[in-house]
């Protein structure tokens, strides 16, 4: 197992840039994901490491070593595919034991028939079957080895899948959102199964979903990339709280992050016309965005930062989402309430909110965060 | 009166259903009707007219029970008519099904250009056989033709040493339609020509079928060369339509025809050397007005097809859908 580097890879597809000079480090051994909405590249990136694209520019390099010109099959990597990709002719067995047979047997020994009696093949052949059985044991799926394909479910063949990378000893898996065709219960099965069998191999792991929870859930470090770019790149809690970019705030968490206007007046801001008493240093914009996350935001009586009306609420039980319509304002914010709040939260009822400083994340209105200004007024903020 | 009430819907719905029933043959009576009129009564016709000895015009006939069957397998004419079939049906349906893949992986890797050369490959399908049998008799003259007189340009040269051009210059080349060593082998050359695009038409269409992620599988499981991808990903996923053309292909060659009357409208080929089953048909059944005999061989030419097809039928749901 060996680490792998992409530098500053591009890609055009006819008129249309794809990728705009990706870079990205990845440990030996660490579970990286790539995550975007549809259409942000991270397919193309992960088949360009893959080999089967190639870049317009940049370089890719496996343990140290630039494979940009060598082509797929032998770069040394394994790859689970969307739509599986098994081949329907073949059994189970038979589907695991391909990348064995392709790399390890000559073509003369891989004739039917005359093949077996090829020398060296018999040896060759009783090793394969042994690593596709330990394959196989490892997914649970030694029952299925001389099924055909298509008599599996969705879920099997996705072991099945994930058996034939694993089969071999690859420099690094690459998984191309290898559960979006799963139903949501076996999704979430299989999402800790392959973070388990990750731990286990101790092997790289590049993932592509466009769903995060998936990304958050198993990633050691998520990539998230937005039209070809890969905007930031670091741990799951810091892309959470920590955010770089509006977008990756924007992208990751469920409800999502409410976003609201804040108004520089001379040495404070003002939300929705109130003035919120935080200092501001001179170089701050005029307009910046304030990004609250639902957890952020508290239900208070006295002196609301915000307040509102209960406009929707939904209950799930351990946690309730309420949105707030803000008086005055085409605005609606999502609020994050424990379920004992329940009672305040009739649909119509007047609400104040209230949220912590420290919790509040500010962007320049392109979507730059303004980490300085959030330094200084923090500090101003405390001192006062 | 409650064991009426309750059995009452019971007896109500049973006569729905067959009512049901009754209408569902009424519709579909028409076409059972002239499914067995149009399709079943000839064969069944032709079947019985096999046992006897009729000729179109007679007031009747005679049963001669299994006669013309015993003709057909101890007279040597139908032994070469059988040779001649068996000759080009397995000659034509191998190579003609070979050229058609070829061709269609050759264009479907080429393709926009590709649609120039499917357009091309399609012509003699579309032309008539009968018409392109006329310019393959004028190209095919002894003396005259396009052929030979292309051949003897060469004679001279350093291809004499070939033995073909040695002896062609010498004695003068193949007569062709007039040599009964080439000319089923011409009638098979002509029938690989005019029918191996239509089998290139239905592998391009096999081939936009096959999953593209699975060629890109078989890159990343080490399939380095054009023949393993070949073996693993495309020749797999075309069996069913391999099923299909080779069936097509060989009940076209069974059917072989046009070709033979255009070129030998008297008799099959010198010595009958092409004396194929569908001409021995026409022959016996239409020129001699022998319909007892013609109709053992229709009889005997359905049992082959029929036989393709049921092979056809099971190789297809036994070996090639991998459902």
């Amino acid at each position: 197992m060996v680490g792998l580097t992409v530098t500053s890879v591009a890609k055009t597809f006819g008129e249309t840039p794809v990728l705009k000079g990706v870079t990205l480090d990845i440990a030996d051994g660490e579970f990286v994901s790539l995550v975007g909405p549809s259409g942000c590249g991270k397919s193309t990136l992960l088949r360009i490491i893959a080999g089967l694209e190639t870049p317009d520019a940049g370089q890719i390099a496996i343990g140290g070593a630039d494979v940009t010109a060598i082509r797929a099959a032998d770069r040394n990597l394994s790859m689970v595919f969307q739509s599986y990709a098994l081949y329907p002719h073949l059994t189970v067995g038979e589907n695991i034991a391909v990348p064995l047979r392709m790399r390890e047997l000559n073509t003369l020994q891989r004739l039917p028939v005359i093949g077996g009696m090829m020398p060296g093949a018999s040896a060759c052949r009783r090793d394969m079957s042994q690593a596709v059985q330990t394959a196989a044991d490892m997914l649970e799926i030694r029952a299925l080895l001389q099924r055909k394909p298509g008599q599996l479910s969705g879920g099997q063949r996705q072991r099945v899948a994930l058996a034939r990378a694993l089969v071999r000893n690859p420099a690094a898996f690459l998984l191309d959102e290898p559960l979006s065709n799963l139903d949501a219960k076996l999704r979430v099965q299989t999402r800790t199964e392959i973070a388990e069998l990750h731990r286990r191999l101790n092997a790289t792991f590049i993932y592509v979903t466009h769903d995060q929870v998936e990304a958050m859930t198993m990633s050691d470090r998520i990539a998230v990339m937005m039209s070809g770019e890969i905007l930031q790149c670091a741990a799951p809690d810091i892309i959470y709280q920590d955010p770089d970019d509006l977008r990756v705030a924007e992208f990751i968490g469920s409800p999502k992050i409410n976003i609201l206007p804040l108004e520089r007046r001379a040495a404070g801001v003002q939300l929705f016309g109130r003035s919120l008493g935080w200092a501001m240093p001179q170089d701050a914009p005029p307009l910046m965005q304030l990004g609250l996350r639902p957890e952020a935001l508290r239900l208070t009586t006295t002196d609301p930062m915000v307040s509102g009306r209960v406009a929707h609420v939904e209950n799930l039980g351990s946690e309730i989402f309420a949105q707030i319509a803000v008086a005055e304002e085409p605005v609606r914010v999502t609020l994050r309430a424990a379920p004992a709040d329940r009672q305040r939260l009739a649909i119509g009822a007047q609400v104040g909110l209230d949220f912590d400083r420290h919790a509040a994340l500010l962007f320049d209105p392109d979507g730059t965060r303004l980490r300085q200004i959030e330094a200084h007024s923090t500090r101003t903020y405390e001192v006062a | 009166m409650a064991a009426l009430d309750s059995t009452a819907p019971v007896v109500r719905q049973g006569r729905r259903t067959h009512d049901q029933a009754r209408t569902a043959w009424g519709l579909t009576a028409p076409a059972i009707g002239l499914m067995v009129l149009i399709l079943l009564v000839p064969v069944a016709v032709a079947a019985l007219l096999s046992f006897t000895n009729y000729s179109l015009g007679n007031a009747g006939f005679d049963w001669v029970g299994t006669r013309n069957y015993e003709r057909l397998f101890t007279r040597s004419t139908y032994e070469k008519m059988f040779l001649a079939t068996f000759t080009y049906v397995v000659t034509v349906v191998p190579i003609s099904v070979g050229l058609g893949l070829g061709a269609a992986l050759l264009v479907h890797a080429l393709g926009r250009i590709g649609d120039i050369y499917k357009t091309i490959y399609f012509l003699p399908v579309m032309a008539t056989l009968l018409a392109m049998a006329i310019a393959w008799e004028f190209m095919l003259h002894p003396t005259i033709g396009m052929v030979n007189r292309t051949l003897a340009m060469a004679c001279g040269s350093w291809i004499d040493v070939i033995p073909f051009f040695a002896k062609g210059c010498a004695d003068g080349f193949p007569l062709w339609l007039g040599d009964r060593d080439y000319a089923i082998w011409v009638v098979c050359f002509i029938g690989i020509w005019q029918g191996f695009g239509f089998n290139m038409v239905l592998y391009l269409a096999g081939l936009t079928s096959v999953h593209r992620e699975l060629y890109h599988a078989a890159e990343m499981d080490g399939a380095r060369s054009a023949w393993d991808r070949f073996r693993l990903v495309t020749w797999p996923a075309l069996g069913p339509t391999t099923v299909f053309v080779v069936t097509i292909t060989c009940i076209r060659a069974f059917q072989v025809f046009d070709t033979i009357e255009a070129f030998w409208p008297q008799g099959g080929g010198p010595n009958k050397s092409a004396y194929v089953m569908m001409f021995a048909i026409f022959e016996k059944g239409v020129q001699q007005n022998l319909i007892g005999i013609g109709s053992a061989i229709t009889v005997l030419f359905l049992i082959f097809v029929m036989a393709l097809t049921l092979i056809q039928r099971w190789l297809v749901e036994r070996k090639v859908h991998y459902g």
